[in-house]
């Protein structure tokens, strides 16, 4: 038997990711670029790009499990924080350029609901469908997207703007949704052998996703690192369709397409630094480190939230 | 504001973290200040200096994520911080100052706050800071109304220590903190090593309009000392008792003791660097013949300097040694030495160690004790005549130099003794302490040195001591001196316990010091300052001494 150990910590190989949830459905078209089975790998023609590449990514915690009384019923619900922020990159710098921090809490819907005011600031009230922890996910998710598009920085003809994450119907222009986790597979076996034959730094040909308004286009890219095994360092990324970039306009998305893979691999991490090296690029892991500081302490959080509901 | 009270080290009422803000800087030596209001209203200020800087990246994990940073990969924040620590708390509550609490400099009167200047009525310029602002020393812990004495500790050849000195009693005698006794306080310094003290009534030639302008920070005017007598030991071998000195040729006296003055006055055991250990069975011997010479000019006086002894007129140190050996060692070996000369139940070979040494001695201090000239006694050292009075030694071999610094620190000791009162003050200044002091022996010298140290207070004597090493100086006289100052020492001296009043981070940059660059300990402030003196505007060698210039430098200019 031939295998390879992860990279990845395994902590984070399993979990729920939204993607699971909605890409079953998803057409697929892998012939956008390059006819089905002329599929080979395409080195960037262009150099990393030359502004501002900002990385926009968020983080959430669970602060503290409640119930709420409601009419004599008793109803989960949690606190959580989420913040959002970005960095930008300079070829000199690298900086947090936003941050914002939100607390919520979700219930499901109730009628003494409310928002929450406590010594740690206001946790805001979101109504869930229940209180399962697929929708507390969710809604927390939500929650997390909103403000991460508040995060987001107004990009200049020469910048770049990475979503950590696929794109969830986020639609900026120049904005590139980056997957760090393959749990879909969208290709066909032949052309996934393509992908595992990418080089360091080269893309796959692009294929769009899902269509009409929603449709997105996409391609694999492999950042250098150690290839254990043929999808090792491999990230998918994917540009909406739409106003930003029209679905019939194919070289202006290559040419983004390429950009984009051109300016990655400088920023894919190592092993020994980060748990998801290299996917995890590192401004997205400064980043994560500076808004979870912001989330403030846990226990600080709790002790507030106790004290507001005696 | 400057920066803020960090709260992610502990702050403490004695020193405590600011984390300096964008477009700020802090650095060692700032002074800084800032309130705390206590819950009853009052406010409390706190004052402190920055000991030690640090800058860090936040966000970096790893050593080499730095390099990230600066590629602009991993996004980072530098973090400025200070180190300060509390010179003063006003009113005295002793309260950590509270993490977020605004942080300012400390400027004019409130700097004069943070280093307890405002409290000192008589303030005695003692340096300048980098910023060119003065630095005091309370008068109170120099005169003896509260302390005296100061020890300065530095390696040799950043010339510092004498430098210092020199600068201290030129302030003491010219900033007017002494009020009317300027005058008649007295200055002492023996020139040890060089001749760097010869020229201190001479204008320094290479003195710079930047350096003369530091004078004025301290309120002074840059000139040489007033009123300079310098003297030096005749020379070798030379009649007519001309000093022994090599650049400067005018404007020194000889000074020497006569025969007289060294029985009279029991001067004999300076002669021996360890009369007074007590594991050396001659000092019997010395004490015995000390006290004989003294008995024989007792009741004779003595116009022209020379002694009668036993109807025998001795005129010069030769003579007398003759004298002495023969009373010691009878000529006929039957015979028994005289007992009143040799102290009781003396064997002969301490007997014979006495006179070994005292004819050893003949060769260095001859020219120093002798009644072979004309008015012998007028050569007698006086050290009321001028205000600074420089005694040369530095061309004399070691055991002259303890005999003459032994010998004019006994004198000056016992006219103040004498005198009854302790004003108007006597400074005295003496580089290389180890060697008239050590710490692990005894001698007469480092008994006068230890008797001006613990009873000079009182009696207006105060020591400005010098060495390379306070290690190896007797502990009661540097801890006898209120204000201790240090120079650049040598990295393993700087460890030694001596430094305790340094703390660490100073006891490190005190490695690195620059010259004319000292560390002031006094007793108002826990820590010590850094501080730097102005040039010398006296001259230091002959090459500086200004010559005064007549007419134009080229005599046919115009023609």
């Amino acid at each position: 038997m031939q295998f390879a150990v992860e990279a990845w910590d395994p902590d984070y190989g399993t979990g729920g990711d939204v993607d699971a949830l909605d890409a079953s459905t998803d057409v697929v078209d892998a012939s956008v670029e390059l006819e089905v089975g002329k599929w080979q790998p395409i080195t960037p023609k262009t150099g990393p790009a030359t502004g501002v590449i900002y990385f926009v990514d968020g983080v959430r915690r669970i602060d503290a499990r409640i119930w709420v009384t409601d009419n004599g019923r008793v109803l989960p619900g949690s606190c959580a924080t989420v913040a959002a922020g970005a960095v930008a990159c300079t070829p000199t710098e690298a900086f947090v350029s936003e941050v914002q921090v939100q607390r919520a809490v979700f219930t499901p819907p109730a009628e003494s609901a409310s928002s929450i005011q406590t010594d740690v600031g206001e946790f805001v009230h979101v109504p869930i469908n229940t209180g399962s922890p697929e929708d507390l996910y969710l809604g927390i998710h939500e929650t997390m997207t909103d403000l991460e598009t508040r995060t987001v920085p107004e990009a200049g003809p020469d910048d770049l703007i990475i979503f950590d994450g696929p794109l969830r119907g986020r639609s900026v222009a120049r904005s590139v949704g980056l997957i760090k986790t393959q749990h879909v597979q969208y290709l066909e076996i032949e052309e996934q052998q393509v992908v595992s034959q990418l080089e360091a730094g080269d893309r796959s040909p692009m294929f769009t996703i899902g269509a009409g308004g929603f449709a997105r286009w996409s391609w694999y890219l492999r950042l250098p690192g150690p290839r254990t095994h043929g999808w090792a360092g491999i990230v998918r990324c994917e540009m909406a369709t739409g106003k930003a970039q029209p679905i019939d306009q194919l070289d202006a998305a290559a040419e983004l397409a390429d950009l984009v893979s051109a300016s990655l691999p400088r920023f894919a991490s190592e092993p020994h630094k980060e748990n998801r090296a290299p996917q995890n690029l590192y401004p997205i892991k400064g980043l994560e480190h500076a808004l979870r500081r912001r989330l403030g302490d846990q226990r600080l959080v709790q002790r507030a939230l106790r004290r507001a509901a005696d | 504001m400057i920066g803020r009270v960090l709260g992610t080290d502990d702050a403490t009422p004695l020193q405590f973290w600011v984390a300096v803000a964008e477009g700020g800087v802090l650095q060692l030596d700032d002074v800084v200040a800032l309130d705390r209001v206590l819950p009853t209203g009052e406010q409390i200020s706190i004052y402190g200096i920055v000991n030690q800087v640090r800058a860090r990246h936040e966000g970096a994990t790893f050593d080499s994520d730095v390099f990230l940073i600066a590629d602009g990969v991993l996004p980072a924040e530098v973090a400025e911080a200070a180190l300060v620590q509390v010179t003063r708390v006003m009113p005295e509550v002793f309260i950590p100052p509270l993490p977020g609490t605004p942080v300012r400099i400390a400027e004019d009167d409130e700097r004069d706050k943070a280093l307890d200047f405002d409290s000192v009525t008589r303030r005695l310029p003692a340096g300048l800071s980098r910023e060119n602002e003065p630095i005091f020393l309370d008068l109170d812990f120099v005169d003896g109304t509260k302390g005296a004495h100061v020890n300065i500790s530095g390696i040799s050849g950043v010339a510092t220590k004498t430098s210092y000195a020199t600068f201290l009693l030129f302030s003491l005698f010219n900033s007017g903190v002494l009020g009317k006794e300027a005058a008649n306080t007295k200055g002492l310094i023996f020139n040890v090593k060089g001749e760097d003290l010869l020229f201190l009534d001479s204008p320094n030639a290479h003195l710079d309009a930047e350096q003369a302008s530091r004078y004025q920070h301290l309120n002074l005017d840059p000139a040489p000392f007033g009123s300079v007598g310098i003297v030096a030991p005749p020379r070798r071998g030379d009649s007519a008792a001309t000093p022994a000195v090599g650049s400067r040729t005018t404007g020194v006296s000889p000074f020497f003791w006569t025969l007289d003055t060294f029985c009279r006055e029991n001067l004999l055991p300076f002669l021996f660097a360890d009369a007074e250990d007590e594991r050396q069975q001659y000092t019997i011997v010395v004490q015995s013949v000390t006290a004989q010479l003294a008995a024989a000019v007792k009741n004779e006086s003595s116009p022209d300097g020379a002694v009668r002894i036993e109807g025998t007129t001795i005129r010069t140190f030769g003579h007398l040694v003759d004298f002495i050996e023969r009373k010691l060692i009878p000529d006929d070996p039957d015979d028994k030495p005289d007992q009143r000369w040799t102290g009781r139940a003396v064997s002969g070979s301490s007997i014979n160690a006495f006179v070994r040494r005292l004819a050893s001695s003949n060769r260095h201090v001859a020219h120093l004790i002798r009644a072979d000239i004309d008015n012998a006694p007028d050569y007698a050292l006086n050290l009321d005549r001028n205000q600074l009075t420089v005694v040369d030694i530095h061309q004399l071999h070691d055991r002259a130099k303890r005999f003459v610094v032994g010998v004019v620190l006994r004198q000056a000791f016992d006219a103040k003794e004498a005198s009854g009162v302790a004003k108007p003050l006597q400074f005295i200044v003496l580089d290389e302490l180890n060697k008239y002091a050590p710490r692990d022996s005894s001698s007469p010298i480092k008994e006068i040195l230890l008797d001006v140290a613990e009873r000079g207070r009182s009696l207006g004597i105060i020591l400005i001591g010098a060495q390379q090493t306070a290690s190896e100086v007797e502990r009661r006289i540097v801890a006898n001196s209120a204000i201790r100052v240090v120079g650049r020492l040598d990295t393993a001296e700087a460890g030694r316990d001596q430094y305790g009043f340094l703390p660490g981070v100073q006891r490190q940059r005190a490695t690195i010091l620059k010259p004319g660059s000292m560390y002031l300990s006094q007793p108002r402030l826990p820590i010590p300052l850094l501080i730097e003196f102005p040039f010398p505007a006296w001259a230091t060698r002959s090459a500086e001494a200004q010559r005064p210039s007549s007419g134009p430098d080229d005599p046919f200019e115009g023609l």
